[in-house]
């Protein structure tokens, strides 16, 4: 049987590696053919601290995804993460010479200009994403292509991270002799799959939760205007029961998914859970209002964050389609109200991968929007730009070139 | 033989260990304080013989003191009781205090086991050669005449024993503070004004810059005895930071509305900001000040830069106002043992009474005291039990680890 182009997403996760193998259709359809997963080891807040351990998660991973999807993996693109990854706006322009027909050529020089904007020398740009064009100062345009004119302006945004950091992850997926085709960042790669054009529209903030980290990304009037990455994720939520409940950290997460909840109201005093011991007896008692304010407090102060931030880019009525929330830690309860109170007026959601077809079980998953969402990226990269240019990138990725 | 503590020695380029020692519930809870802002480069030590307070503490190093004697009761305000707990967990209260070569001791005098335990670390802590400063508050005059005796007793034998005492009158930080009616309010304010000001010394004493301050100038400006202590701190950045950072200093309560300021007879001004900090912002800031002082009063400057380019400004202004003869006296004080005068800090062997040797006297010169040159970087520096977290890169934002439970860093701002 003939098959389309097969792209597959990858995500060396904080508590789960991850590899997506989906067929690309050239209309844009997307079919996921099967997900190879394995829990993670070696990584903390996003990013490999133990490289052996890792490497072998990212094995299974990829020998689980070759399995299920009856695929031999030659390449992937992996979704990158952690604290480094930051993000600027920057808007360049260039002078033409007299009245000219803008072309790609100028196109690319304005992105190039920008691309030089002033970020650490230990940094590499992992993306620049158009925002808009100006054309002799006039607004709003979409194409400058095919366009009269002597000035053209761009406004980009920005994401890099440190270079060393990057390649320790692609070093990781290497180790087999597998490709990575490029790298995307987490927030980049579940808005591919999450947020429809209407919502980008709109305006929206995406938030991923995960294990370790949380990436976010905020869509204003179709275009990027703010991206990053703080590191705390479900990892911090478990450590604060471990610490503030006095149990093992096993039992904390264990808590955590079956019994926590960010809802702090209406528990009636004295409410326990008892936790079974090893032997099946009975043993300690914890207080459901702790355990909720415990979660609540680590929540509230995330979300502060992120609202402090997107304030100072975005209005809030800017955001119509709202603000909506994945990765495994949107699943847990009581998260929604909490976002709501952070954010008084804008409707919170959740939310996991849109327009996939394939198993249920995978799109419906919010831990897996990030790989999903890289297989995904991976095609709109391919209909838009010629083979060589990717290849070349990534070259110089691995000579620490770029 | 006049030897220098190990972290004044230029040769060895090692870091100096800062360590804050919290004793005492007061003490315990601005430890805690401290041990969330992960910014400074401090380890902190909570000692009390309150169980309930080192379980709840966020300290990196917690020990209890007396378990047998108190149960970890603590001392309910017998400094009979806080004696007999310091005694039984002596080999304790010296581990806490070995390897330091700054040690900070922070209490709230009054109480069974501050009071108690205070004096000996100092003495301990001194005699491993660390440079002693205590930072420490009397009780509030409505808690009795009891409690004030023993606070006054307390400031005595630590004085006799540390480089310098800090003290805050709780009831002037009260008063100052704005007369709220919230009594937790109170003491919460309270304790930032000690968290701030033991912040300020952390930076002044570590940070490298080109203008490090001097540990003579230093102690000579925290030691005065009978006349208030001053101490006010501002930070800022933006285009305006160095006005604001001023202006919100002089503002501080315990400068009562820049009063003090003019009757200040020595005043250290240390500046800490990033790299892009101009010697523009450093004289305008200078001038003002100098404004706000008496002509006769001497100003020492310090400047040190952070290696975060984005740190804001802080300034900080620390000082003593007493009457000349209250100056004379504050020499004295701390002077019982006469080995402790003049640069008293670089004296290591206190048995020794130095020798009118051409080399002691050089070295004992003010002048010739040299300058604390740190590096910034890789600070010994991990503060609490971060538990999953131990090997990683902390999260911080805005200045405060975010690995620390929000709960417990919330409990601590009230
Ligand atoms: N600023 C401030 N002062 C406090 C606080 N708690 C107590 N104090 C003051 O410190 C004095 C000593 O109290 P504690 O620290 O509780 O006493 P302790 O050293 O633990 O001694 P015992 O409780 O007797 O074992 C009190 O008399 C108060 O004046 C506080 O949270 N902040
Ligand atoms: N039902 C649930 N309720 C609450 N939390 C959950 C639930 N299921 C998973 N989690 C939490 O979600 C987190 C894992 O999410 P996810 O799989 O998106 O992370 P990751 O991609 O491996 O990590 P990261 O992206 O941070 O590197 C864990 O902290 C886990 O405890
Ligand atoms: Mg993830
Ligand atoms: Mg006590």
């Amino acid at each position: 049987m003939a098959r389309e182009k097969i792209h597959v997403g990858m995500e060396i996760g904080t508590t789960k590696v991850c590899a997506v193998v989906a067929e690309c259709r050239r209309d844009g359809e997307m079919r996921i053919l099967g997900v190879g997963e394995s829990p993670s080891r070696g990584v903390r807040k996003g990013e490999i601290v133990d490289f052996k351990n890792a490497t072998q998660c990212v094995h299974d991973a990829l020998a689980d995804a070759e399995d299920r999807s009856d695929y031999e993996i030659k390449s992937v693109w992996l979704a990158i993460s952690g604290s480094h990854i930051k993000s600027l706006n920057n808007r360049s322009s260039i002078t033409l010479p007299e009245e000219t027909t803008i072309t790609a050529k100028e196109i690319e020089s304005v992105e190039f200009k920008a691309k030089e904007a002033g970020i650490p020398k230990e940094d590499v740009i992992i993306h620049s994403v158009i925002q808009r064009y100006y054309v002799d100062g006039q607004e709003g345009v979409i194409d400058p292509q095919n366009m009269m004119g002597s000035k053209l302006e761009a406004d980009f945004h920005i994401i890099h991270g440190v270079t060393n950091r990057i390649q320790n992850a692609i070093r990781c997926v290497r180790e087999f002799d597998i490709d990575v085709e490029d790298i995307v960042v987490n927030s980049v790669a579940s808005a591919q799959v999450v947020l429809g054009e209407q919502q980008k529209q709109a305006g929206a903030v995406l938030i991923d939760i995960g294990g370790g980290v949380t990436d976010y990304i905020v869509y204003r009037s179709g275009a990027v205007c703010h991206s990053g990455v703080i590191a705390i994720g479900g990892d911090h939520i478990t450590n604060d029961l471990c610490i503030g409940l006095r149990i093992p950290i096993t039992r904390a997460e264990k808590l955590k998914i079956e019994e926590g909840s960010a809802i702090t109201s209406n528990i009636p005093a004295g409410d326990k859970i008892t936790l079974k011991n090893d032997t099946g007896f009975s043993g300690k008692d914890i207080d459901r209002q702790m355990l909720n304010m415990i979660i609540q407090a680590r929540l509230e102060e995330l979300f502060t964050i992120i609202h402090k931030r997107i304030q100072e880019v975005v209005p809030e009525r800017l955001l119509g389609a709202g603000i909506l929330l994945t990765g495994g830690c949107s699943l847990l309860r009581g998260i929604r109200e909490v976002a709501e109170s952070v954010f008084p007026g804008t409707p919170v959601y959740l939310a996991h991968a849109q327009s996939v077809s394939g198993p249920m079980s995978a799109f419906e998953n919010p831990q897996l929007s990030t790989c999903i969402g890289a297989a995904k990226y991976a095609q709109a990269v391919h209909a838009e730009m010629p083979e060589e240019s990717i290849l070349d990138r990534l070259k110089g990725f691995l000579s620490g070139r770029i | 033989m006049i030897t220098y503590p190990r972290w004044l020695d230029r040769d060895t380029g090692k870091e100096p260990v800062l360590r804050l020692l919290g004793i005492g519930n007061a003490g315990v809870n601005i430890a805690d304080r401290i041990a969330v802002r992960a910014s400074l480069p401090l380890e902190t030590v909570a000692l009390n013989s309150d169980q309930q307070s080192l379980n709840a503490s966020v300290a990196s190093q917690k020990t209890a003191l007396g378990p047998m004697t108190t149960h970890g009761l603590g001392a309910s305000g017998d400094p009979e009781m806080g004696l007999e707990a310091a005694r039984e967990s002596m080999s304790e209260m010296r581990q806490s205090v070995q390897g330091a070569d700054v040690v900070f001791l922070c209490a709230g005098l009054g109480g069974g086991t501050g009071s108690t335990a205070t004096p000996q670390l100092a003495e301990l802590a001194r005699a491993n050669g660390s440079l002693v400063i205590a930072v420490v508050t009397s009780p509030f005059q409505f808690e009795g005449r009891r409690r004030s005796q023993q606070a006054k007793d307390a400031m005595a034998s630590i004085a006799r024993h540390a480089d310098a005492v800090v003290h805050f009158e709780n009831d002037r930080m009260a008063e100052i503070v704005a007369p709220r009616t919230e009594a937790e309010e109170t003491f919460a304010a309270c304790d930032d004004i000690l968290f701030r000001s033991v912040a300020s010394l952390t930076r002044l004493i570590s940070c490298p810059g080109p203008m490090a301050v001097a540990v003579p100038d230093l102690l000579g400006v925290l030691r005065g005895e009978g006349g208030a202590f001053l101490f006010g701190s501002g930070e800022a950045d933006g285009g305006n930071r160095a006005h604001e950072a001023l202006e919100q200093a002089l503002r501080s309560p315990l400068l009562e509305r820049g009063k003090l300021l003019h009757e200040a007879r020595k005043v250290l001004v240390h500046l800490s900001g990033p790299r892009s900090l101009a010697f523009a912002e450093v004289a305008a800031i200078m001038q003002e000040i100098s404004r706000s002082t008496s002509p006769t009063a001497l100003l020492h400057l310090g400047v040190s830069v952070a290696r975060d380019e984005s740190a804001p400004l802080i300034v900080t202004l620390i000082g003593h106002c007493g009457t000349a003869s209250h100056g004379e006296k504050a020499a004295s004080i701390p002077a019982a043992e006469p080995v402790r005068s003049s640069p008293p800090t670089l004296v290591a062997e206190e048995s020794v009474p130095p020798t009118p040797s051409a080399s002691t006297v050089s070295e004992q010169a003010p002048s010739k005291v040299i300058p604390l040159k740190v590096k910034q970087e890789n600070l010994p520096l991990d503060p609490i039990d971060r538990g999953r977290f131990e090997k990683v890169e902390p999260t911080i934002v805005e200045g405060e680890d975010l690995d620390v439970p929000t709960f417990l860093r919330r409990k601590l701002k009230r």
